[in-house]
């Protein structure tokens, strides 16, 4: 850590990371329930990326469209959409995602609400971050129970993108396309590389040369917690009360 | 899904989809099927089938005696409609002129071609929200969703408020509303 600390939460590090991978003019897309990469999107917006797209389910201010989810359904299957977010109750070392049960799929533990479109968006988003507010050995494990959407497909399946990077309160882990397996980029601040390989239950190769991730800075920080709040609060009231703080 | 839904809207046999090759789906779906992309030689792509439903029961703000209807919100509704085989609108009103589209600039406008049965119901999302109008009933809600978990005490759920007749206004009673009082929610 620098010398200054500054106290934020989990949530809003997170967000803060993911908008630093938005691109200007880029077209992005949110789907249900992850407050936090639509924070990420905003963020970006008031910051670095001023004339970006952006398309939040369940949003009517970052909704250009005049229907419903299929429209972002349709967008990203003609390949338009330049990046996208998905998440998993398990995320394994090739990149599978599992968001439909958690043991055998006729008899499971746990059935989890379905996966919208993932089979079908994390192909043809040209990027797909994927994001968990929980980095533990339970989520990040070697072999998903339940491959909704995988990391690696067949030549002969058309592909516009697919895993780029994972984000969770712990680290940052990147795609190694030629070792089709993910790789840590960044610790992020307060952990280590170590605390990182412990919470994951793959083997986590470091990258050559892993950094930590830089803090949010002040202007990050206090732009996440004013207008970003405000706008988020309109989506998601309680996420944006309790995960992201008032000035 | 959507694509399902649309190729029922469309009417055609079936329709192409992408991604899906590699998922666990392909699995456990067998209307999901793997072909060659007869356009694309070496490409291979999943077709599935329209979904076209017996029925669909859509809820709008205002529907007319035509069965022209706007629904909240800009939804896949006109879409959905399509693909269903008997189209029912409940209505919380119905308007004593004809509706158009240019009377749902930010809802969704259901053409009475596509509408078979339109019912006056008001309070009739409940207890679901209807936008613009009243918010869901979270009380009734979690009583039903633990009514749920049980055949037998989901049993007692329908007795108690669904088949101890009477009509809507019967029903919204039980539930402790009034129709058209604006208190419903």
């Amino acid at each position: 850590m620098t010398g200054q600390t500054m106290a934020y939460t989990p949530e809003e590090l997170m967000a803060v990371i993911i908008s630093r991978e938005v691109r200007d003019f880029e077209t992005v897309g949110v789907g249900a329930a992850s407050p936090i990469p639509a924070a990420g999107c905003i963020l970006a917006e008031q910051l670095q990326a001023s004339h970006v797209t952006i398309i939040i389910l369940g949003s009517k201010e970052y909704y250009p469209f005049p229907t419903g989810g299929s429209e972002l359904h349709f967008l990203a299957q003609r390949g338009e959409l330049d990046l996208f977010f998905l998440s998993g109750v398990q995320i394994d070392r090739q990149g599978n995602i599992n968001l439909h049960v958690i043991g055998d799929y006729n008899s499971p533990e746990m059935r989890l609400p379905g996966a919208y479109g993932s089979a079908m968006l994390y192909y043809m988003a040209h990027r797909v971050i994927l994001f968990r507010a929980e980095h533990t050995r339970r989520t990040f494990v070697e072999r998903v129970d339940f491959i909704t959407a995988p990391g690696i497909t067949p030549e002969s399946v058309r592909r516009e993108g697919g895993p780029t990077l994972i984000v969770t309160p712990r680290a940052v882990m990147a795609w190694e396309k030629e070792r089709r397996e993910w790789v840590l980029a960044a610790f992020n601040p307060g952990s280590t590389i170590e605390d990182v390989k412990q919470n994951t239950g793959f083997e986590l190769k470091a990258a050559a040369t892993v950094k930590m991730t830089p803090p949010p800075s002040e202007e990050e920080l206090f732009t996440l917690r004013t207008t970003v709040r405000a706008k988020l609060g309109r989506i998601y009231p309680e996420f944006a009360g309790k995960k992201i703080q008032a000035v | 899904m959507y694509s399902m839904v649309q190729a029922g809207s469309m009417g055609v046999p079936f329709t192409a989809v992408r991604g899906l090759i590699g998922s666990d789906l392909m699995k456990h779906r067998p209307d999901f099927v793997v072909m060659d992309d007869p356009f694309n030689p070496g490409e291979q792509v999943v077709v599935t089938r329209p979904l076209r439903p017996d029925v669909a029961v859509f809820h709008a703000l205002r529907a007319d005696r035509f069965g022209n209807a706007i629904t909240p919100g800009l939804r896949e509704d006109l879409m959905m409609a399509r693909a269903a085989r008997l189209v029912v609108v409940t209505a919380e009103e119905i308007a004593d002129k004809e509706l158009g589209v240019q009377d749902a600039p930010h809802n969704t406008f259901l053409p009475a071609i596509d509408v078979d049965v339109v019912v006056h119901t008001p309070g009739g999302a409940h207890p679901c929200g209807c936008e613009g109008l009243y918010r869901e009933d979270q009380v009734h809600l979690q009583e039903y969703l633990d009514a749920s978990k049980e055949e037998e005490t989901f049993r007692i759920y329908l007795d108690r408020y669904i088949k101890s007749g009477g009509g809507q206004r019967e029903y919204l009673g039980r539930v402790g509303l009034q129709a058209g009082s604006g208190g419903v929610g």
